[in-house]
């Protein structure tokens, strides 16, 4: 709040008090009061007068200032009603009553969607697990049919699971800090894992898959990380060309550590990379496969945001893509 | 013959399991009832226990925790849920290994014959013999009429596949399956070059065509 604000606000007033000081003079004057003594008066009135605008015009701006730092310190801001301190005139104390009203509704609001969030990623989280036993019973079902028909059925059942698996992460990706837990964790651990998670569907897709130099340690989160490297697997071995090879390998980068997966694929048009991580993006390629939901690498970029995970990817179409995860290092991850 | 406790609420799945360890050479132990199941445990004394996390009833850690008191048995957690806190929870409650649902069948065989060969109750099944051929596993070897070869990891494995499933066809995936293991990926020209060599070994104990190609169907022995 400026002065300049300050006194454009009270214009109308001061023109009529100005006005009435005007009138009171001339009355004054016509019934024989000496100026000497009008001109005191005056000069009295006028001191009362800006010193007391003044003093309205600094509590004002205290006032302002203290709410304002009570505004900036909420971690949520639509709770400031509830925070700020009672105003003392009449016509702010009734602004500030339905104000408040209004807030608490909001706050109500709120917390009823937060509330409904919640149920809904509990009640997909525990979707997810009552899933996996009929999946489990049709596995070893599956198990007792001829070569052929198992493959298939396996492979398909494969394709279930990730879209499970998806919906799990997603659900999860609402409010990751239930879920992380950060720890150190070894690079080759990770790609392991990844790897055992789809043999099937690598095997089914006759990939080499090639690791070169996966040692050294990384801080983040194990599970998170094998569902990222499993999409970008998923998505390798979807998209993949003439005798197909994904080469896993890391690299340090400074303190940090990169993990490296590229495959010899038939890679991305340029024009189309930039959007590759948009939710429901599915590009040419997805389109010409028909089943591609665009949600994988979507999934991939938030939850690697949340890690602090850098996730990049350079591709040229027709020879392949390479995806860059670059892990933060211990001193700079500001979750642990 | 080693005794593994199935200690699962879904019948489909106990049963398909039970069926499963049976065909593997095990004994299953099939607990229908989920109210007394440490005294079941300590009555059947088995050499391993599958346990379910989520039992009707009864948390599955709790249930952990009682039956390390009545039997010395290795425990395998078996779950639906994938939370990083439960596996540090099941493993630190003296469960020896932890498998999420849904598991993969070879997979699974391999944990539990993991785990029995720790806790020391599985005499390794170490001879394999069919069509005049015995594989020793543990020295790595195959003979026939007198005669003995030297075989490679890749290439033990491959016969011990083929002779596990004698006069059926394996298809080359699933031979790849069977090889497949941690860090060590598999992929075709490796398995064609491994075939080849291993009937090289085979046609020097005699035995050139063992290995029949089934042409778009796999291998036979």
């Amino acid at each position: 709040m400026t002065v300049r604000e300050f006194l454009s606000d009270r214009l109308s007033r001061m023109v009529l008090q100005l006005i009435c000081a005007g009138l009171a003079a001339l009355f004054l004057f016509a019934t024989g009061t000496p100026s000497g003594i009008l001109a005191i008066l005056f000069l009295v009135l006028l001191l009362i007068f800006i010193s007391a605008q003044l003093f309205d015009f600094f509590r004002q701006r205290a006032y302002f200032r203290e709410l304002k730092a009570i505004l900036d310190g909420l971690d949520r801001k639509y709770l400031f009603m509830e925070c700020a301190p009672r105003p003392k005139g009449l016509y702010e104390r009734q602004l500030f009553h339905l104000a408040r009203q209004a807030g608490q509704a909001m706050t109500g609001a709120v917390s009823d969607a937060q509330a409904l969030q919640r149920e809904y990623r509990e009640y997909v989280e525990r979707w997810v697990h009552e899933i996996k036993a009929p999946i489990t019973a049709t596995r070893l079902i599956c198990r007792n049919l001829d070569g052929d028909v198992r493959r298939k059925l396996m492979a398909e059942l494969a394709q279930i699971e990730a879209h499970i698996e998806r919906a799990l992460f997603y659900a999860r990706a609402e409010n990751p800090e239930q879920d992380c837990l950060f720890q150190q964790v070894n690079l080759e651990n990770i790609a392991a894992q990844a790897i055992e998670h789809h043999r099937s569907l690598l095997i089914q897709s006759g990939i080499r898959v090639e690791t070169e130099g996966l040692t050294g340690a990384v801080y983040t989160d194990e599970k998170w990380t094998v569902f990222i490297l499993g999409q970008l697997l998923q998505n390798a071995a979807r998209y993949r060309g003439m005798e197909p090879v994904i080469t896993l390998s890391a690299k340090p980068l400074g303190k940090q550590m990169q993990l490296i997966l590229s495959d010899n694929g038939i890679g991305i048009p340029a024009h189309e990379l930039p959007r590759v991580f948009d939710r429901g993006f599915t590009g040419s390629n997805g389109r010409k496969r028909g089943d591609s939901t665009g949600m994988g690498l979507y999934l991939c970029k938030k939850l690697a945001s949340f890690l602090e995970l850098d996730l990049r990817i350079v591709s040229k179409e027709g020879e392949g893509t390479t995806v860059t995860l670059t892990f933060p290092t211990k001193e700079n991850l500001t979750k642990v | 013959m080693s005794q593994i406790m199935i200690i699962e609420d879904d019948p489909v799945i106990r049963e398909e399991l039970a069926l499963l360890l049976e065909n593997e050479g095990y004994t299953p132990l099939q607990v229908t009832e989920f109210t007394n199941v440490p005294e079941q445990a300590a009555q059947k004394r088995p050499d391993l226990i599958l346990l379910d996390i989520g039992l009707p009833g009864r948390d599955g850690f709790s249930l952990c925790a009682a039956l390390r008191k009545v039997v010395h048995a290795p425990v395998i957690f078996v779950t639906s849920r994938d939370a990083g806190m439960d596996e540090v929870r099941a493993l630190s409650l003296g469960g020896d290994d932890y498998i999420t649902k849904p598991y993969s069948v070879p997979v699974l065989l391999a944990r539990i014959k993991a785990v029995l060969r720790r806790s020391g109750g599985l005499e390794a099944a170490d001879l394999l013999e069919a069509e005049g051929l015995r594989l020793s596993l543990t020295k790595g070897s195959v003979s026939a009429g007198g005669k003995t070869a030297e075989l490679t990891r890749n290439e033990l494995q491959i016969l011990a596949c083929l002779m596990a499933h004698t006069g059926q066809i394996v298809s080359r995936a699933d031979l790849m399956d069977a090889l497949w293991d941690n860090q060590i990926y598999i992929d075709d020209n490796t398995l064609s070059v491994n075939m080849t060599r291993l009937r090289g070994k085979l046609g020097e104990i005699g035995l050139p065509d063992a290995i029949k190609t089934r042409r778009g169907m796999g291998y036979q022995l």
